[in-house]
């Protein structure tokens, strides 16, 4: 066996430093860091490990132009090409997956580095060369081909979590995309969703069974394959289904759909996507929405860098960080106020990118610093639109010892709204772990529902 | 021409351009196929040419049209909007290093055109070639000083500034090393011959004049030119083209 590990690691350090992933201009970019350090001063994760800059931008920059120099270089056209260190692009390739992909450093770059996408196709890279992914990360193809989600659940079930009484139709021009999460874990937040859609008299529909994961796990961690698959088939699906407008309640599957699926798919695309706080955030304004229960609690909101930074030159910065403010902020009792890194600067949880499954440690020190963040202001609830920061940030909560509580802006709304957002009992209701609002006619309380199911799910984080 | 010394002749200098300048163009050339090595799009096929990067390149430049590319090299090329975003010093700085750096290269060009036409006495030019150059003087001083400044604090920055100073690699002080020493053997070997620009004449010391300014001009083009393409120097060319190619970034 040691032999056979030997000759594997023998084999891969013969191999070259993949490139094809990622775009010339990519490649342009390496070389165009002029490194200023501002993408130190601001990334999640070195501010957790500051003892690691090899995890910044600035250094995998510098790093992958070294490796690449070994076989691309001057030096390497006159004397010839030198092997890759098979300990060297082990470091790399952890260095290189010690990063949410939150994008704040390509919000802050001087040179205008895409950083993200920078990041996302190095990735692949790293697969393909047999370096990647790390940690559980390795699960995602297997367990999302499989089932067709990363919770081992059933498709057939996808609607369990939807009350009896809820209108909810298998086509039309609205079309609602719950995600993985909604649908087996976090079904509050689905829950809410519907009934508040219904409330307003929305007329729209689900996808069931047709609605396969948003495989953003895939290509957060750089492995594509099966990506292509679940693209392909989530846009028939909603085309199918006749779908104008698509509402996303889930920041990560949003950011997939409005920005991944559309490279992998080669037809006319007829729909919108629409974060889910955009749409409600009209209807508010149009004076639609009717509360009925005050939230008297001191909320703060934290952006998903998915639904934030990711979208905001997509969707514009209005529907990015804006509508969920509003949101919140038209619920009555809320005392409102942001964190002092907000919007495009916004502090990651530290889920993203792959991180939660593949280094779950680092995850939970950055869900500790945004949850300081929120402590600072001494606010009492954090609320957002992602249902992993949301898990993240429960996990760092609960690491620090705070009393904090993270509950989504639907949930919020439709707990002031007094509506009914009792889950109805499924095959998933021993998995359902998160803060919730339970209310009275006249009062709401913030309580926790603690998960009853024995162990962990195998992969605690998908996006 | 206060450079000819050493056994240095004209005929030696425009000999030693021609190398360094085909040198910077071979490097150029060896970057823009580096580049190359990449795809032309998210999931395209695996290339390798130069003409893939340069077709790549136009295609991402000019996505959203002419003005946003327009818009993008005034804003974020030429006035380094990004930068002056985060820190007002950091862009006094790189204004002052781009525009002394890029002036002084382009006076230095129309100086040697000059030269040129002197030495050749070309359409009988070299008496107005001469006063030419003289008037050359003061848009030398000026910018010098300008990159003087630039260069003085961005060798500050990362010498005072603990954090920055623990980040620095030889990358960086290469760069950084070799603009400074560029820049102020370029001053010195001015104020040796006697050029009194704000110093007075306190450091003339015309006899060895001509030796300091060849360092200088070995130094310019030996840094510039052949060190550009192969080190940190890169990215004066690749951080405008990135630029450009995302339509000024995030």
């Amino acid at each position: 066996m040691a032999d056979n590990n030997a000759n594997v690691s023998s084999d891969r350090s013969k191999k070259p430093l993949m490139t094809g992933y990622m775009m010339s201009t990519q490649l342009l970019e390496i070389d165009g860091c002029n490194r200023c350090q501002e993408c130190m001063k601001w990334c999640p994760t070195f501010a957790v490990r500051p003892d690691r800059p090899e995890i910044t931008p600035m250094y995998k920059n510098a790093k992958w132009r070294q490796l690449q120099s070994r076989q691309h270089g001057l030096r390497a056209k006159i004397f010839g090409e030198k092997p890759l260190n098979d300990d060297e692009m082990k470091a790399f390739t952890e260095d290189c997956y010690a990063c949410t992909t939150c994008g704040v450093c390509g919000t802050v770059c001087e040179a205008g580095i895409r950083t993200v996408e920078l990041w996302e196709a190095m990735r692949p890279n790293l697969v393909k060369r047999g370096d990647g992914p790390v940690g559980k990360q390795s699960f995602f193809p297997k367990l999302i081909k499989g089932d067709r989600n990363p919770y081992m659940a059933k498709q057939e079930e996808r609607l369990c979590w939807v009350p009896k009484d809820a209108k909810v139709n298998d086509s039309g021009d609205i079309m609602y995309f719950a995600g993985c999460t909604a649908a087996y874990r976090q079904q509050a937040l689905g829950v809410a969703t519907v009934r508040i859609l219904n409330n307003l008299n929305v007329e729209f529909g689900m996808l069931g069974k047709d609605e396969w994961c948003c495989a953003s796990a895939l290509v957060r961690t750089g492995q594509r394959e099966v990506m292509a698959e679940h693209a392909v088939h989530n846009i028939d699906a909603l085309k199918d289904a006749g779908a104008k407008t698509v509402l996303f309640a889930c920041a990560g599957c949003l950011r997939n759909a409005a920005v991944d699926w559309p490279m992998w798919y080669e037809g006319y695309i007829p729909y919108e996507t629409m974060p889910l706080s955009a749409f409600l955030r009209d209807k508010i304004k149009n004076g639609e929405v009717e509360y009925k229960i005050p939230l008297n609690y001191r909320v703060t909101y934290h952006d998903p860098c998915h639904n934030g930074r990711h979208l905001m030159h997509l969707k514009g910065k209005d529907w990015a960080f804006e509508a969920p403010r509003e949101c919140v902020q038209s619920i009555p009792g809320v005392k409102f106020q942001d964190m002092v890194r907000n919007r495009a600067l916004q502090r990651c949880c530290g889920a993203g990118g792959g991180v939660k499954a593949g280094i779950p440690d680092l995850a939970l020190d950055c869900a500790k610093a945004r949850v300081n963040d929120a402590a600072e202001i001494q606010a009492e609830v954090i609320s957002s639109t992602c249902p992993f920061c949301r898990l993240n940030l429960i996990d760092g909560r609960n690491a620090a010892e705070s009393s904090i509580k993270m509950v989504d802006i639907v949930e919020m709304m439709a707990a002031s709204m007094g509506l009914d957002t009792k889950i109805p009992e499924n095959p998933y209701t021993k998995f359902q772990s998160q803060d919730v609002l339970v209310c009275t006619p006249t009062e709401c309380k913030l309580d926790t529902v603690e998960r009853k199911a024995p162990g962990k799910d195998l992969v605690g984080e998908a996006h | 021409m206060a450079f000819y010394t050493l056994g240095l002749t004209f005929e030696l200098v425009i000999l030693l351009t021609v190398i360094v300048l085909g040198m910077w163009v071979y490097g150029i050339y060896f970057n823009v196929k580096k580049w190359g090595i990449g795809s032309t799009g998210y999931h395209d096929q695996l290339r390798y040419s130069f003409w893939l990067f340069i077709a790549t390149w136009l295609h991402e430049a000019f996505k959203d049209g002419v003005l946003v590319f327009l818009r993008t090299a005034v804003l974020d090329v030429l006035l380094l909007r990004r930068t002056l975003a985060r820190s007002p010093i950091r862009w006094g700085m790189h204004m002052a290093i781009f525009y002394g750096f890029l002036t002084l290269a382009a006076l230095s060009g129309l100086g040697l055109m000059i030269d040129i036409v002197e030495h050749f006495n070309i359409l009988g030019l070299a008496e107005p070639a001469e006063m030419a150059k003289e008037a050359l003087g003061l848009p030398f001083d000026v910018f010098g000083y300008l990159l003087l400044i630039g260069a003085t604090i961005a060798v500050g920055r990362r010498v005072l500034l603990k954090f920055v100073r623990d980040n620095t690699t030889a990358y960086d002080a290469f760069l950084i090393g070799g603009v400074f020493l560029i820049t102020i053997t370029g001053f010195y070997a001015e104020w040796m011959r006697g050029n009194a620009f704000l110093v007075g004449n306190a450091l003339t010391y015309s006899i060895y004049a001509p030796h300091f300014a060849l360092i200088h001009t070995l130094l310019a083009l030996g840094l510039f030119c052949f060190a550009l393409p192969w080190s940190k120097y890169i990215h004066v060319i690749a951080t405008p083209l990135t630029l450009l190619a995302n339509r000024g970034g995030e």
